[in-house]
């Protein structure tokens, strides 16, 4: 009796259920390959241009609660007054490359309808003096405004040792503002226009990347390979079983065993 | 029925198996680092943070961390390990020609805790008797 080929075995009951279960097997590995990939995107906002359309901030913000991430660089309109008094700048600003100062006015605006402090980046100009020679010019009385609303910074981002402040801190604003203490947004607004002497801040729209968790590709190419290997083991198995009747065989012995050290590459 | 190793693979196998062993170490190890991962993820609700503001191994709640999370970094390198294991496993199971069950049962020793140290040891006197009857049938037929 001849030894039996490769399809003869693989032909056989055993053999082919064993290809099912390994169909199956590759099957669930390429569905959970699959599960990985959309989790590799999974989290992702849909880029949306919401934060472009003009909202009034009463409502859209409340005095004393963090800013979330989607508020964040939201385009808002707002009435209130300047406190003549509270007018302060900031240094180390850069605005389109260049390093410069900001004028920061203390706003009194309304949310829910009562008082609430805000503070409000007005302009920005190359040099301390010119930012203090345009309080003068800042609107008195009931002003509207409109600009791009921003979480409040850090106080430790300030040169403390060099006595300068650069980081629009809120925190750090209201001890300083006058007035009787009101609730305070816990974030700031960058005005689209400036008063005379000053230019209008840089504030580009927020930048919602498209992220892909590479780990969950890296997962993803694991489970594909992991696939492959189902069925490549159910053809390593059936090759197996033709060797070994093959070389129980001993006239066949040899073609076969040639044939095994050819297809399993280096190995002789 | 398993064929007998082919007498040409001996001094590979010999390899194989020596860096199986370090592989069946290693990876026990980090399989149990991974246990213990687990219980304090999924039991108490924290990571292992490295370095962080709590000091230099500091358990801190999951989501909280700042610094690097050993927790994953854990899962990582026992996952590149166990990939190592299966594929020396593998290797031993073509060279060696053992049955594929043989094969499976290995490999479970990478995700049983304790089960890769007592593979560690049963897995290289069966295999040098493997390697002992090739060389003795040479022999005689020498």
């Amino acid at each position: 009796m001849a030894a039996p080929g490769f399809w003869e075995v693989a032909r056989r009951p055993r053999w082919i259920g064993a290809l099912l279960l390994c169909l199956a097997i590759a099957a669930a590995f390429a569905a959970l390959g699959q599960w990985q990939l959309e989790r590799s995107v999974a989290g992702n906002v849909v880029p949306d241009e919401s934060s472009e359309s003009v909202v009034p901030l009463d409502g859209f913000a409340e005095p004393g609660a963090a800013v979330t991430e989607p508020q964040i660089g939201q385009r808002v309109s707002l009435d209130g007054s300047y406190v003549a008094a509270d007018f302060t700048v900031l240094g180390h600003r850069m605005d389109r490359g260049r390093e410069g100062w900001w004028l920061v006015g203390h706003l009194v605006t309304t949310a829910n309808g009562r008082d609430a402090d805000l503070a409000v980046a007005l302009g920005w100009a190359p040099t301390e003096a010119a930012a203090r020679a345009a309080i003068p010019a800042a609107p008195a009385g009931e002003v509207a405004i409109e600009g791009r609303f921003l979480p409040t910074e850090a106080p430790t981002d300030s040169d403390f040792e060099a006595g300068e402040r650069s980081a629009l801190a809120v925190s750090e604003l209201v001890n300083e503002w006058s007035g009787p203490a009101l609730p305070v947004f816990d974030g700031y607004v960058i005005a689209a226009a400036a008063p005379a002497g000053l230019e209008a801040i840089d504030a580009p729209p927020p930048s919602r990347e498209f992220t892909v968790n590479l780990l969950n590709v890296f997962y993803a190419i694991e489970w594909a390979i992991f696939a492959g290997a189902a069925l490549y083991l159910w053809w390593r198995l059936v090759k197996d079983v033709v060797e070994a009747e093959g070389e129980e065989d001993p006239d066949a012995a040899s073609e076969t065993a040639d044939d095994a050290h050819g297809s399993s590459g280096a190995r002789k | 029925m398993p064929l007998a190793l082919r007498p040409a693979d001996i001094p590979r196998i010999r390899t194989v198996l020596a860096v199986y062993r370090v592989s069946a170490m290693l990876t026990g190890v980090f399989l149990l680092l991974l246990c213990v991962m687990m219980v304090l993820r999924y039991g108490f609700g924290v990571d292992i943070e490295l370095g962080g503001p709590f000091g230099f191994l500091a358990l801190t709640q999951v989501g909280h961390l700042t610094a690097i999370n050993l927790s994953v970094v854990l899962l990582a390198v026992h996952g590149w390990l166990y990939v190592l294991y299966l594929a020396l496993d593998f290797l031993l199971w073509r060279l060696v020609r053992f049955d594929f069950v043989r094969f499976l049962w290995i490999a479970l020793g990478g995700v049983i805790p304790f089960f890769s140290f007592f593979l560690e040891f049963r897995v290289p006197p069966f295999i040098n008797a493997a390697i002992a009857r090739v060389e003795e049938k040479q022999e005689a037929s020498a």
